[in-house]
């Protein structure tokens, strides 16, 4: 009964994960960059949804309306940080040496989280969201209401970005620009806004879900590079450029977090699945969900 | 080349000739070792010609362990062209064997400190073994996993004290913190200069540059990759053995420290990558500029360090000393009648000479 | 061997080949790449391989020299079977490479190209970590002479143009002096004055010091011209081999070029 318990648990917290690599999984796949600033994304959303809380308000308690009230505040704003990161600096390095694509995403995580740290301080903080009943029971199995509540804001979030990608118009302009930047241009997409609206678009999922995460769990300055990293790991796990794949990855990812963590010792989750990553890097590279190897 | 390059390239010329920079060059290619000894033997003087244990002695200790970090990890990211993000890794494992191993075992310090660097090592060849598979995005982010994982470890176990870490209190002097990391790195330099003129070293460009060609002339690159990444984990794990001592105290965020990896990186970056003189001239720099935020604007040094790394990146990626010696090359070039910049120039050059 | 229209003029027993292929088959997925090649070469020679695009000449090539392994067939080479041995050691044991795109080491200087190709002292870290001695420089001045890079010794590879680059790769093979060397379209993308250099540098290692060239080549009056002998393939199957007067009066090499079954 206790492992169900922890499934659930771990599948209702890794459709955030989930949401978070998809962004994460659309630029690698258009852009060609690895966003080591990704989380810093996540952790901007979660602070923007606290901050509009708290100053709206008074408090950092707030009715659950209130609270989804305030997530379309993170996404707009991070839509915009997004696209503005596309345009100052990652524009500056496409097309040049992997590595040096890295450093300045690295080089912004770092800045990005330092500035919070100074402006925000380095504690960790939290959204409480009242409820009448915290939990509900199903058939024995505890559910926290907010955490279903985040699982579907999850599973909307990353079902509106995949409708997104295949009805719109710029939907259909980033998906060419990822097969091929120069026919692209030669059609007259401007490759470079697109760019930088998938930076955005990405971002935005990203801030919705730190909103989520400021409520479930907590956020704090430093929180950015875990879940870059898990984001790595599920878009490895799912294959680069599948939707469906960074879904079910973050699915399985939180699971084992939560089995890990129920049955050995939450201390433990990141070097399992860490240990887990290099192990599926080394026997299937291309993820397993990816398409298969090509010759 | 646009135009505007060309213009600027032109004023830099008159003010520095090429001719002149490529002689500065040889010169310090001819002299390396010279050079190497007088600057060890400054280095060495300044403690006896009056400097003592304090705030300016702290900071050249200071200079000579980034350098010692900044050159070892362009060992691998800058000769071999295995970026990693997770040299700091070594560096806590060492920092972390000579704090368990002086404080809990009681062991003396030069025994502590060459165990750490073997237990560096060892775990730099296992390592190294799984992720020197694996390459650009890939390599880069499971090296920074092994870095954060091994941190995460070090924040459970008891013997390293878990997330409050360990105060060190018996320490040697600073001055003998002085001389070990000038000496380290002097041996450092020496031994990476050394290299870079062996066909060892060769290789390891080869991998660089192409490494399914290089294995296609015979060489196994795994073994020279593991063997370059193993020498790089011998001497980050160095620094990190004498570390935390010379800091009295170590806790996971100073032992495994992601920021000071990228700091190592941007300081090879900064002084030119790939080369002997530039990660250490990076260092050098860099850590000036840093120790100069952390005295007027104390909490902006790491902001200023992600700024750093952009601006690096972006405006300067060959470095100063590549920026140099590829600006002098070019005169060597020209000299030799390697004007021929297409095919047809080419062709017609080499038949007149028949 | 049956596929022969014309067999080699030595005994079938092989050994004395250079080079030699047993059966060699390589599927990807559904499609099979290679099939069944049977191939000799002996000391000395000069053989092309031709074959319209897509007739598996290049992953043949990836099948002997280790890239890829084969997943029926034998290679041997100088009578010993290298199938299942990894890259680096076949070229070790004598196997050279030229690739279709010219493949240098752009970062490094000419001489330190050249300085690598030598296989003086093997390959062990210990060997390595000797500086090159004198006799090895010079016979890096010596062959860079030889192909007209003299007084680019120094110079960054990188930054050299793409014929000069071209003839580089080629002197790294003069240093290494392999048993036997893999060109795949030498005459690929260079003009026709500096193909004209680099047939007489080919000619002159082959006379001059026996060496043994199998090439792939599309350019045909430079294949006819330069091959004493010549295998075709079409749709990763053997359906030639003979001397370039034979190959090109045999009508399954014709009707293979004008797509006819």
């Amino acid at each position: 009964m206790a492992a169900t318990q922890f499934v659930v648990n771990g599948l209702l917290v890794g459709a955030l994960f989930a949401a978070v690599a998809v962004g994460f999984a659309l630029i690698w796949g258009v852009v060609d960059i690895i966003n080591l600033a990704h989380g810093e994304m996540v952790m901007l959303g979660g602070y923007t949804s606290y901050w509009v809380l708290k100053l709206g308000t008074g408090t950092a308690e707030s009715s659950v309306l209130l609270f989804l009230a305030s997530i379309p505040v993170a996404i707009g704003l991070l839509f915009v940080v997004g696209y503005l990161l596309q345009r100052t600096l990652v524009s500056r390095v496409i097309g040049t040496d992997v590595f040096l694509t890295l450093l300045v995403t690295f080089g912004a995580s770092i800045a990005i989280q330092q500035l919070a740290i100074r402006a925000w301080t380095a504690n960790p903080r939290s959204i409480q969201v009242r409820f009448a009943e915290q939990s509900m029971a199903l058939g024995g199995i505890v559910v926290p209401k907010m955490k279903l509540i985040a699982f579907a804001g999850a599973l909307a979030l990353t079902v509106a970005m995949y409708v997104f990608l295949q009805k719109t118009r710029t939907g259909r302009a980033i998906r060419a620009v990822s097969q091929n930047p120069e026919a692209a241009a030669l059609v007259g997409i401007d490759v470079e806004h697109t760019r930088a609206v998938t930076f955005g678009v990405s971002s935005a999922i990203a801030g919705g879900i730190g909103a989520f995460i400021a409520v479930i769990l907590n956020i704090q300055p430093q929180m950015g590079l875990i879940y870059t990293l898990k984001s790595f790991i599920i878009v490895v796990f799912g294959g680069v450029g599948s939707i469906p794949g960074a879904l079910i990855g973050g699915l399985l990812l939180g699971s084992v977090e939560e089995l890990v963590s129920g049955f050995i010792s939450s201390q433990w989750t990141l070097a399992v699945s860490f240990s887990l990553l290099i192990v599926l890097l080394v026997v299937k590279p291309k993820g397993l969900f990816g398409e298969g190897a090509e010759q | 080349m646009s135009t505007t390059e060309e213009e600027s390239d032109g004023a830099l010329r008159s003010i520095l000739p090429p001719k002149q920079v490529d002689w500065f060059i040889n010169v310090c290619d001819h002299y390396g070792w010279a050079l190497l000894l007088v600057g060890a033997l400054v280095g060495a003087s300044f403690p006896v010609l009056g400097l003592e244990g304090g705030y300016y002695m702290t900071v050249l200790t200071e200079m000579y362990l980034f350098a010692i970090l900044a050159l070892s990890w362009d060992i691998v990211g800058g000769q071999t062209g295995y970026p990693s993000f997770g040299n700091m890794a070594f560096f806590g494992i060492g920092a972390y064997a000579t704090a368990i191993l002086t404080k809990d075992f009681a062991l003396a310090f030069p025994t502590a400190f060459l165990l750490a660097g073997l237990l560096a090592v060892s775990f730099a060849g296992l390592i190294g073994i799984i992720v020197l598979r694996l390459r650009g995005h890939y390599f880069a982010i499971a090296t920074l996993g092994v870095l954060l994982v091994a941190q995460q470890v070090s924040r459970i176990l008891d013997i390293t004290g878990g997330s409050s870490g360990k105060i060190l209190l018996e320490t040697p002097t600073a001055e003998t913190f002085y001389y070990l990391f000038l000496g380290l790195l002097v041996v450092e330099i020496g031994l990476v200069y050394y290299i870079s003129g062996t066909r060892f070293g060769f290789v390891l460009n080869a991998i660089r540059d192409d490494e399914e060609k290089a294995t296609a002339m015979g060489f196994n690159t795994t073994y020279y990759k593991t063997a370059a990444w193993m020498l790089a984990g011998l001497f980050t794990g160095f620094a990190g053995a004498a570390y935390s001592l010379f800091n009295t105290f170590i806790d996971p965020q100073t032992a495994y420290n992601g920021a000071w990896n990228v700091e190592l990186i941007a300081m090879a970056l900064l002084g030119g990558s790939g080369t002997v003189a530039g990660p250490v001239l990076g260092a050098f720099g860099l850590h000036t500029i840093i120790e100069l935020v952390e005295t007027y604007a104390v909490g902006w040094q790491l902001v200023l360090l992600g700024g750093a790394v952009i601006v690096t990146v972006i405006g300067f990626p060959n470095g100063v000393v590549g920026t140099l010696s590829e600006y002098a090359s070019q005169m060597d070039y020209y000299k030799h009648g390697g004007m021929a910049a297409t095919d047809t120039d080419d062709g017609a050059e080499v038949s007149a000479d028949e | 061997m049956s596929k022969a229209t014309s067999s080699p003029a030595t005994d079938a027993s092989g050994d004395r080949a250079v080079l030699r292929t047993d059966g060699v088959t390589k599927r990807f997925g559904g499609l099979t790449a290679v099939d069944d090649v049977d191939i000799e070469i002996h000391r000395g020679e000069i053989v092309g391989l031709i074959g319209p695009n897509g007739a598996g000449k290049s992953t043949l090539f990836n099948c002997i020299t280790g890239t890829l392994t084969p997943d029926e067939g034998r290679v041997y080479l100088q009578g010993e079977d290298v199938t299942d041995w990894p890259e680096h050691k076949i070229a070790r044991a004598g196997l050279g490479r030229m690739f279709q795109e010219t493949r240098i080491f752009g970062d490094m200087t000419v001489r330190k190209n050249l300085l690598l190709a030598a296989q003086e002292g093997g390959a062990d870290v210990s060997s390595l970590m000797r500086r090159p001695d004198s006799s090895l420089l010079a016979r890096t001045d010596e062959l860079l002479d030889y192909v007209d890079l003299g007084g680019l010794a120094e110079t960054r590879a990188g930054r050299m143009s793409f014929g000069q680059q071209k003839l580089l790769e080629f002197a790294m093979e003069l240093m290494s002096e392999p048993e036997i060397l893999l060109m795949d379209e030498p005459a690929g993308g260079i003009n026709p004055s500096m193909l004209g250099n680099l047939i007489e540098y080919i000619r002159n290692a082959n006379e001059e010091q026996e060496s043994t060239i199998f090439l792939i080549e599309h350019n045909m009056d430079f294949v006819m011209d330069i091959a004493d002998r010549i295998y075709v393939l079409a749709h990763g199957e053997r359906i030639a081999n003979g001397t370039p007067e034979e190959i090109q009066n045999d009508q399954r090499v014709l009707d293979a070029y004008l797509g006819r079954e």
